[in-house]
């Protein structure tokens, strides 16, 4: 047992000796204290000798060991970092709904994490506001409209993934922290949608409603899968290809820096969704129809132009039109050019849900898309 | 003296610089693991990176494409124009982001042979650090041979 002068005190293992006249005040300097230092040998796996890689010190260099080791099931209710030693007496502080590994596991979270990390902006200062002078009224309103629909959209794409951070045990943490970096990411979104529409003699419209209906209908999800096939997969692949679109019809640096950067956070929460998908089309056999069912409820969505902005028959598609077109009376021009791209954005979805692994349902005639665009091409 | 676009010595000039200005890893730059390759009419050139730079850039014959994530196709005057574009104003104009050329073209820029979109993705997950690597290039002297 090591003794030793100690500054500060431990409540209980104070042993000190009152030297005669001495004031009933602890006297610090002369306490002597037995440190109990027991916890030195409650150790997790030890040795470890984690090495940076070309990106720096990641968390794929440090899945070491019983580290990098993911249970199939946690039983970790308390808070427990994964590969610490267990400590008997704590409290259930997290009650988890999120406990089996295949509800949220996908195999290059980690990596995703890092980039989110690593590719941050700032929506003050890496936009380069000064460029943005005086519009034509009409594209000046067509900006703000999408501006609101956009801060309204933003507000879902960071709340709907954040419920589900506190829901997921810390046995999973590399998923959980790419959610918790998407919130980040989504926080950005919305102000930097709100500092352009206030940037340039215009100012928020009309709330669009675009969050009620079936994009507020994603936080309904009760299952994480169901969850992410909604939000990332269909969702945000749809905001990712309106972001596109904003990049394309930008009619100064500023918008074109907004929504370039916007698109790329885009694609990595798209990212997310698709190999979310594939884990699960590899490894929960036993879920592939309850899947496939979501998918059937987003193609319906889609087809119905109702979720997506880059649809048709929505204040925010008559703005992009508009701004595609450059300005209402080129707006038929606007409209086919959009419509062009919306074929496009239908076979990047099909292309991605093919790659998570759910192929075969453009195949085997379960999905209606590729008649739906054979439809709207003729 | 100026380098001949395109060509190896090109794209490595460029690199020098992209790689050198640490101003390309922030500003939603920085980290980046991909392989694409440029076609310029028919021929291609390599570029890869990791982590945060460029690797050496190689031309390659057509069969390369395979083995990419991406590659950006358009004919030798349109990239020509897209060049002269950026070198004229410091970085791409309006019409000439990388992200505009691929939707304003009816056959696009961005393509694939695998056709696996989680790969073709990474154009737009990457896509300022491909910008950041093309506006780099209105600090180089570009001769057009
Ligand atoms: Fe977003
Ligand atoms: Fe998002």
């Amino acid at each position: 047992m090591v003794k030793g002068p100690y500054i500060g005190y431990i409540l209980g293992d104070l042993n000190y000796r009152r030297e005669p006249g001495m004031s009933e005040a602890v006297d610090l300097a002369t306490v002597e204290i037995e440190l109990k230092l027991d916890w030195m040998n409650r150790q997790g796996e030890w040795q470890t000798h984690a090495k940076p890689g070309k990106s720096g010190l990641t968390l794929a260099d440090i899945q070491i060991g019983s580290y990098g080791e993911t249970p199939e099931i946690s039983d970790n209710m308390t808070g427990r970092p994964r590969g610490a030693q267990a400590r008997p007496g704590s409290f259930r502080i997290g009650n988890y709904s999120v406990r089996t590994k295949n509800e949220i596991w996908l195999e290059n979270a980690s990596f995703l994490y890092e980039e989110a990390l690593q590719r941050q902006w700032s929506s003050a200062t890496d936009v380069p506001w000064h460029t943005i002078e005086p519009l034509p009224d009409d594209i000046e309103e067509a900006q703000c409209e999408l501006a609101t629909f956009l801060t309204e959209v933003e507000f879902v794409a960071g709340d709907v993934p954040a419920r589900w951070i506190s829901e997921t045990t810390p046995d999973y943490f590399e998923p959980r922290n790419v959610l918790l970096a998407q919130v980040m990411d989504e926080a950005r979104h919305m102000d930097v949608f709100r500092k352009r529409a206030l940037a340039n003699g215009g100012g928020l419209m009309q709330a669009t409603g675009g969050t009620a209906g079936v994009v507020g209908s994603i936080d309904l999800a009760r299952d994480f899968t169901e969850m992410s096939s909604r939000l990332h997969i269909s969702g945000e692949g749809a905001v990712l290809t309106i972001f596109r679109m904003g990049e394309l019809m930008a009619y100064n640096d500023a918008e074109k820096a907004i929504y370039r950067l916007c698109a790329q956070d885009e694609a990595r929460h798209v990212a997310f969704g698709v190999m979310h998908m594939r884990y699960m089309s590899e490894e929960a056999p036993d879920r592939h129809e309850e899947i496939e069912c979501y998918l059937d409820e987003a193609e319906r969505q889609i087809l119905a132009g109702s979720q997506n902005p880059a649809g048709n028959q929505t204040a925010s598609s008559e703005a992009l039109a508009i701004l595609l077109g450059g300005g209402v009376a080129h707006y038929d021009e606007g409209f086919r050019k959009l419509m062009a791209i919306r074929r496009r954005q239908l076979v990047e979805y099909m292309k991605r849900v093919k790659s998570a692994g759910f192929g075969k349902r453009f195949e085997n005639g379960r999905s209606q898309v590729k008649e739906m665009m054979a439809v709207s091409a003729a | 003296m100026a380098s001949v676009f395109p060509s190896e010595d090109w794209f490595n000039e460029v690199r020098s610089v992209f790689n050198s200005d640490d101003s390309y890893r922030g500003a939603g730059g920085g980290s980046c693991e991909c392989r694409s390759a440029m076609k310029i009419g028919r021929r291609v050139f390599l570029l890869n990176f990791e982590g945060i730079e460029c690797a050496p850039v190689v031309e390659a014959d057509k069969g390369a494409l395979a083995d990419v994530d991406f590659y950006l196709d358009m004919p030798l005057a349109d990239w020509q124009a897209m060049v002269k574009d950026i070198a004229a104003n410091g970085g791409a104009s309006l019409h000439y982001t990388l992200n505009t050329l691929d939707l304003d073209r009816a056959e696009g820029l961005s393509h694939s042979v695998h056709e696996d979109q989680f790969r073709e993705d990474l154009f737009f997950r990457y896509n300022q650090t491909f910008q950041f690597f093309f506006d780099a290039s209105a600090r180089i002297k570009t001769s057009f041979g």
